[in-house]
């Protein structure tokens, strides 16, 4: 009785920490920022007066949609079903402290490593942290669209009829345990390195708890990604940059859209990748996956049929990058 | 009549030091019964270990003697000799912390430090010394320092001879000879006094000895681990913690925390450990039961039970001492961080080497101190060794390699950045074998920290 009950605050400082924590992506400051940048970005392009941008933005037939509503049930849901999955994971201060010792035992530390003033070690760890992490993020996205097994799980996202801030909780458990394996991978190898290299100078510049880079964007409305409003930076940006818009054109339906825009933050790996597609602000786009079925928004659906779509795609390739499109033909 | 009368004044006792203890579980090392039977002497209680706690004494002033470059006369009157009247040097009465005792013999009479240092060989010094020769070889090179420091092997005399005295005297008498032999069966029984007339048998003897090298004030158990670090240090602050029979002075012999008790607190301070207070209870209980014996020999089931809080004992303490090694391996580790800054810089070096070399000592005294246990370290042993070297690495990387004729020969070594690595290395040791868990001066400290900052919470979460 006592665990459960230690449990439910656990669960609900969960909650509460998504929207009070600068380091959570709906944090309440970012979320503002971003509903300020809307308006005023629909209030210049659209030429609508500052009410009608407000009623446009928050209109009920997206925040409240059956799509939506089921984002907001998954929020919830997964909380505790991450809180159990933790501690099974692998620990990032084990991988950092492993990555540590393997280097202080194999490799002599170069002596360029004492003369780096303690700022800009911190300037150099929180940069790398950023683009690493941006780089893994692209890497495994990709994969999750391209590896079928991988797409069952990840579809889930993607059956995202209508996109708010909130669709970043459309996430199967499956895939948010993938995406903590990578996190604490490229984490935990970041810190053992840059910690053997400049031992106690290494700290993370960091706002409300968040990497500084990471925070600039969320403040300049990176949460617009899921949303009604296709904010576009004009090609120039785009190159270096993903956009709303970009991001948007992600969960298109249209088949010119599919696996397009992987990144998070940095547009360079899709120019690498050759998966760049540049936004509009002018693009009226629909969501979801075609021939989508209403009960894709049910929770039974949402977190059971990924399992069964998996297993068809494993039974037919053996998991074979690319062999199996066909197996799941919405693909985007 | 006389035994009512005797039993009417041992209650007495009891009830004064407020810790009941016949039959009962005393919270203070103090005021255990006598069980000795036909004893006929004035004592009211059985403990003692006076000479241990004139040993402390000794130390603490020999410790201060080398800092202050007396003379080797001067250290080994307190090291080596058993002459009366010798001052106490160390601890001393401070303002706010006055001390009860100013002469050794008012604690003890006729002790010496060398004439309980470890008779076995110590392989982490160079020339094949015992560990009482290695004491007196120190002090004779200290002796011939400026303040105890010499600069050309980096040795810090004061660090060394205080340290490695602390294990070759203390934990080595304790653990290898009074914890270990001293409690065989046939050996100082229970059944008769430790010799004629005294007021306690042989085992309770034997155990109260372990205890006194521990050097922990009689009612730690009543007080938490800052405030034992704050009696150590003669802090004002602590003072009221310090004088338990609140007669206005500390007590050297009761009242006082030294050596491996000092710090047992200074590790569980942090939090993370508990040293003090489970060596110090494991004491504790190991002397209720003898006690409870009553004067009987113990049984087997009770010497067995009695081995059970010596084993306690005895990984607790090579633990702290693997704490020590810990933090100084971290503290070294900065130390040539530091050197080598300056040295890049073409700074001024002086102070940082000086530093450099004290947290060397401090932990080459522990180390060596490791191998005064009576357990064969073995493969440890050997790589603690190799990774600490006979002296620290010095700025135009040599070690010393040998002893030559009484004198430190130095060769050519690693680099100091290698060197600085070595201690990340000697850090993993301890954790690896010896489970320590305090982890002060951590130099992967920075990876939790580091950690914590970036959020261990996994959350699922799109792009």
């Amino acid at each position: 009785m006592q665990w459960l009950l230690e449990f439910a605050q656990s669960w609900f400082s969960e909650l509460t920490g998504l929207v009070s924590q600068g380091s959570k992506r709906v944090f309440l400051g970012y979320l503002l920022s971003a509903a300020i940048l809307a308006i005023i970005w629909l209030m210049w392009q659209r030429k609508l007066n500052f009410m009608a941008a407000v009623g446009w933005f928050f209109r009920r037939e997206t925040w409240w949609s059956r799509s939506s509503r089921s984002d907001y049930q998954l929020m919830l849901l997964n909380q505790p079903l991450m809180l159990l999955l933790s501690p099974l994971l692998l620990s990032k201060l084990v991988l950092a402290t492993s990555i540590f010792y393997s280097l202080s035992d194999w490799v002599v530390r170069p002596l360029w490593s004492s003369d780096i003033s303690a700022f800009w070690v911190s300037v150099l760890f929180t940069a790398c942290l950023f683009v690493v992490d941006d780089a893994s993020r692209y890497y495994l996205h990709r994969l999750m669209h391209r590896w079928p097994a991988l797409w069952a799980f990840h579809r889930v996202h993607h059956t995202a009829e209508s996109l708010t801030p909130f669709t970043v909780f459309r996430t199967h458990p499956v895939e948010g345990v993938l995406f903590g394996l990578r996190s604490a991978l490229v984490q935990g190898f970041l810190i053992g390195i840059f910690v053997f290299l400049f031992y106690d100078r290494v700290t993370l510049l960091s706002v409300l708890g968040a990497n500084v880079f990471t925070a600039a964007l969320n403040f300049l409305g990176s949460n617009l990604r899921h949303s009604p409003v296709p904010i576009s930076y004009g090609k120039t940006l785009e190159r270096w940059l993903i956009s709303p818009a970009q991001h948007q054109i992600h969960h298109s339906q249209a088949r010119e859209h599919w696996n397009k825009n992987f990144g998070a933050f940095i547009a360079v790996w899709d120019r690498v990748g050759n998966t760049l597609e540049y936004g509009s602000n002018t693009q009226d786009l629909t969501y979801g996956l075609r021939h989508q079925k209403p009960q894709e928004h049910q929770l039974v659906t949402l977190y059971w049929q990924p399992f069964k779509h998996c297993w068809r795609c494993l039974r037919r390739t053996k998991i074979k990058p690319n062999s199996a499109m066909s197996a799941i033909s919405e693909t985007p | 009549m006389i035994k009512t009368l005797l039993s009417v004044v041992v209650a007495a006792s009891v009830t004064l030091t407020g810790q009941a203890n016949a039959g009962g579980h005393a919270e203070v090392y103090a005021g255990f019964p006598i069980t000795v039977k036909n004893y006929s002497g004035s004592k009211t209680h059985s403990e003692a270990y006076t000479g241990q706690i004139a040993r402390h004494v000794l130390h603490n002033s020999a410790k201060k003697l080398v800092s202050r470059g007396a003379s080797l006369e001067q250290t080994k009157a307190y090291f080596n000799g058993k002459e009366p009247g010798r001052v106490i040097v160390d601890p001393v009465s401070k303002d706010g912390f006055p001390v009860l005792q100013t002469h050794v013999d008012k604690i003890s009479k006729g002790k010496n430090l060398s004439g309980k240092a470890y008779k076995g060989l110590i392989s982490g010094m160079p020339g094949g010394l015992t560990g009482a020769e290695l004491l007196d070889l120190l002090l004779e090179k200290a002796a011939a320092t400026e303040k105890g420091f010499d600069p050309l092997t980096g040795y810090d005399y004061t660090q060394l001879v205080s340290k490695f005295t602390m294990g070759a005297v203390f934990y080595n008498q304790a653990v290898d000879n009074y914890l270990d032999e001293k409690l065989g069966a046939n050996v100082n029984p229970n059944n008769k006094a430790y010799k004629e007339g005294k007021a306690y048998t042989g085992k309770e003897h034997v155990w109260d000895e372990a205890f006194g090298y521990f050097g922990a004030p009689a009612h730690t158990m009543t007080l938490t681990a800052a405030e034992v670090y704050g009696i150590a240090k003669q802090k004002a602050d602590s003072f009221d913690k310090a004088d338990y029979n609140n007669d206005g002075k500390v007590s050297l012999v009761t009242e006082m925390a030294y050596a491996h008790a000092y710090y047992a607190a200074s590790f569980d301070k942090g939090g993370k450990t508990k040293y003090l207070h489970t060596i110090v209870q494991a004491f504790l209980d190991g002397r209720n039961l003898i006690s409870s014996a009553n004067g009987e020999a113990l049984t087997t089931g009770q010497r067995s039970e009695l081995m059970g809080y010596a084993g306690i004992i005895k990984s607790q303490w090579q633990r702290l001492i693997a704490e020590a090694v810990f933090k100084y391996a971290g503290s070294v580790y900065g130390d040539i961080e530091k050197l080598e800054t300056i040295i890049e810089a073409n700074g001024d070096a002086v102070k940082a080497y000086r530093n450099y070399a004290k947290h060397w000592g401090e932990l080459k005294g522990f180390a060596l101190a490791l191998e005064a246990g009576g357990v064969n370290l073995g493969e440890t042993g050997v790589k603690l060794n190799r990774l600490l070297g006979y002296s620290p690495v010095l700025l135009g990387n040599t070690q010393v390699a040998a002893l030559v004729n009484g004198e430190f020969v130095q060769s050519s070594s690693v680099s100091m950045a290698e060197y600085r690595v070595q201690m990340i290395k000697l850090q993993k040791l301890m954790i690896d074998d010896f489970g320590v868990e305090a982890r002060s001066k951590d130099v992967t400290a920075n990876l939790a920290q580091l950690v914590d900052s970036l959020g261990e919470a996994l959350a699922a979460e799109n792009d």
